[in-house]
């Protein structure tokens, strides 16, 4: 319940970001189009599918096809872990806690994304913890949470297709 | 320390004299009849892969073929290439006898051989593949540097982009590797002294980075203290048998090491510099390391602190001011490039390495920041930081 709501967040946020920072405009724009990612959190457990279309981060009902890459949880608790602000994307890999399939340097443009949907959504004490480094941010947390509250009101995170 | 780690070492390691002489009893314990003998030309030429050969068919083992035409800086299609032969010939084990390059081109033949599929592009990504069938596969290393023989990790070049890409599976593992002193005496001194500095990198980015764990660690520190000892007399006196084969084990408990606990930003930053500016990898190690240390040192000073006995001695060591130990370690690692650098002329800038200008750098910026070795580098590095250490390196 928790992993599948914040993995909804994260697309939401990421769509919010492609406006407000220009980090993560830069890294999504630079996708090839049709570029897909699926992050999946266990057995019969919450999945994220996303896909790099017509300038948007369209969220998709399943895996996109090839060129995807798919990240995969090894098991809920640390999916877990992972979508609560208890373990970041490098303690992930260094835990062995998930599993890649495709290229790893598509897996390192995610974990960019990730960092910086991260730095915006939580606290610095919690990202202190989970981070080496924390990205600066380029506008108030509040404007991406407000932006993210006003998405989902206009039901404009939907499945594409 | 990590509140969770793994650690896996499942090659046996046949070391020492007459180890070459025990591959066809090993072979046969794995059931193979017909191996397919890797290698480069180099090697064929200068008769260190006769001597493995020559091992094989004393012990009447001789190999089905010897493939020589592997590349020194290997790519996908050459996996493809030999993967085919391999089918085609009816083989049923692979003995790679090389450096970096044979080792790792010969972990991806075993991977498509195994998943049962005829492209490696298909199996690239991280602890992903299941274990498959199993293909009987002895590796014996031919420069003291890699580590390749003990690491679940292959790095090959995709000719399309030109980029290197990584295949993390415990299943690139070999069953067996033999380490044979006999198989480094040839080496010449340059390569002995920049192999080394691999080795040396790998052990102590092993040491340092986020997925360092004690028993990864327990390797990297035994092989930083022989690296130290030996690899000036190896690169001095190549023929020294006794620092040849300190620094083969050296080289292998390294691989242990960071096949357990990865390697950081100077191997991300190398990898990108051999796929753009095709700088030879050992060299942009020995190049590279103290920029990096340098780098991460304020994350690192505990660490550094640890290594500064094993570079310098007790003494020394304990004769630095504890804060001041940190920076220590990064002078003792430049001082011991600079001094293999006297004695064979290894370059230390990548000027010297033949990189003629620095027009290439944003490009090795944006292609390293992509390298899944920078995931657990102690510190982040954006292409800003990576670029101020090339420059810093030129
Ligand atoms: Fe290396």
């Amino acid at each position: 319940m928790v992993v599948a709501l914040v993995l909804r967040v994260v697309h939401a946020a990421l769509t919010e970001l492609q406006r407000l920072d220009s980090r993560v405009r830069r890294e999504l724009e630079q996708m090839p189009e049709g570029m897909g990612y699926a992050v999946e959190t266990g057995y019969r457990a919450p999945t994220l599918y996303v896909r790099w279309s017509g300038g948007q981060l369209q969220r998709c009902a399943a895996a996109p096809p090839a060129p995807c890459c798919a990240l995969r949880l090894k098991n809920l608790p640390l999916a877990f872990l992972f979508c609560t602000g208890q373990m970041g994307v490098a303690q992930a890999y260094a835990r062995h806690a998930f599993t890649i399939s495709g290229d790893v340097a598509d897996v390192m443009k995610l974990a960019r994304l990730i960092n910086l949907v991260e730095a915006y959504l939580f606290p610095p004490l919690i990202t202190r913890r989970i981070m080496t480094d924390i990205p600066p941010l380029q506008v108030n947390p509040l404007r991406v949470y407000g932006g993210i509250a006003f998405g989902f009101l206009c039901n404009r995170y939907r499945l594409s297709r | 320390m990590n509140a969770y780690f793994e650690f896996r070492n499942a090659v046996k390691l046949l070391c020492g004299e007459l180890a070459l002489e025990r591959i066809p009893s090993e072979l046969a314990a794995l059931g193979s009849e017909r191996p397919l003998l890797l290698s480069d030309a180099v090697l064929s030429k200068i008769g260190t892969l006769r001597l493995v050969q020559q091992a094989m068919e004393s012990e009447g083992c001789p190999p089905a073929q010897v493939y020589t035409d592997i590349p020194v800086d290997s790519s996908l299609e050459v996996v493809n290439r030999i993967a085919a032969l391999y089918r085609e010939l009816d083989c049923d084990a692979l003995v790679a006898v090389g450096g970096g390059s044979v080792i790792d081109t010969a972990k991806g033949v075993r991977l498509v051989l195994s998943q049962d599929t005829d492209d490696i592009l298909a199996l690239s990504g991280v602890e992903n593949l299941p274990l498959g069938a199993h293909v009987p596969f002895i590796v014996v290393p031919t420069t003291a540097g890699t580590g390749s023989e003990c690491t679940g990790v292959a790095v090959i070049r995709n000719d399309a982009n030109g980029v290197k890409m990584e295949f993390l599976s415990p299943f690139v593992e070999p069953d067996a590797a033999v380490i044979d002193p006999r198989m480094t005496l040839g080496l010449p001194p340059k390569a002995t002294a920049s192999t080394g500095m691999d080795a040396l990198c790998h052990a102590i980015e092993a040491l340092t980075c986020l997925q360092a764990n004690p028993l990864s660690s327990a390797y990297a520190m035994e092989a930083i203290r022989l690296i130290v000892r030996h690899l000036p007399e190896a690169t001095r006196r190549g023929s020294n048998r006794e620092a040849r084969f300190a620094m083969a084990l050296a080289s292998t408990m390294a691989g242990i090491a960071f096949s357990n606990s990865m390697v950081g930003a100077v191997h991300a930053i190398g990898h990108a510099l051999g796929g753009v500016c095709h700088v030879p990898h050992a060299v942009a190690m020995t190049i590279l390391l103290p920029h990096v240390m340098a780098y991460n040192a304020e994350r690192c000073a505990a660490d550094y602190a640890r290594l500064l006995p094993l570079l310098v001695g007790e003494e020394r060591a304990a004769a630095t001011l504890p804060a001041e130990r940190a920076l220590a370690a990064v002078e003792a690692v430049r001082a011991l490039s600079a001094r293999l650098s006297e004695l064979c002329g290894l370059p230390l800038s990548l000027h010297a390495a033949g990189v003629e200008n620095r027009l290439d750098f944003p490009r090795v910026a944006a292609v390293a920041v992509n390298d899944g070795a920078l995931i657990v580098n102690p510190r982040a590095a954006g292409e800003e930081d990576v670029l101020a250490i090339l420059n810093a390196a030129f």
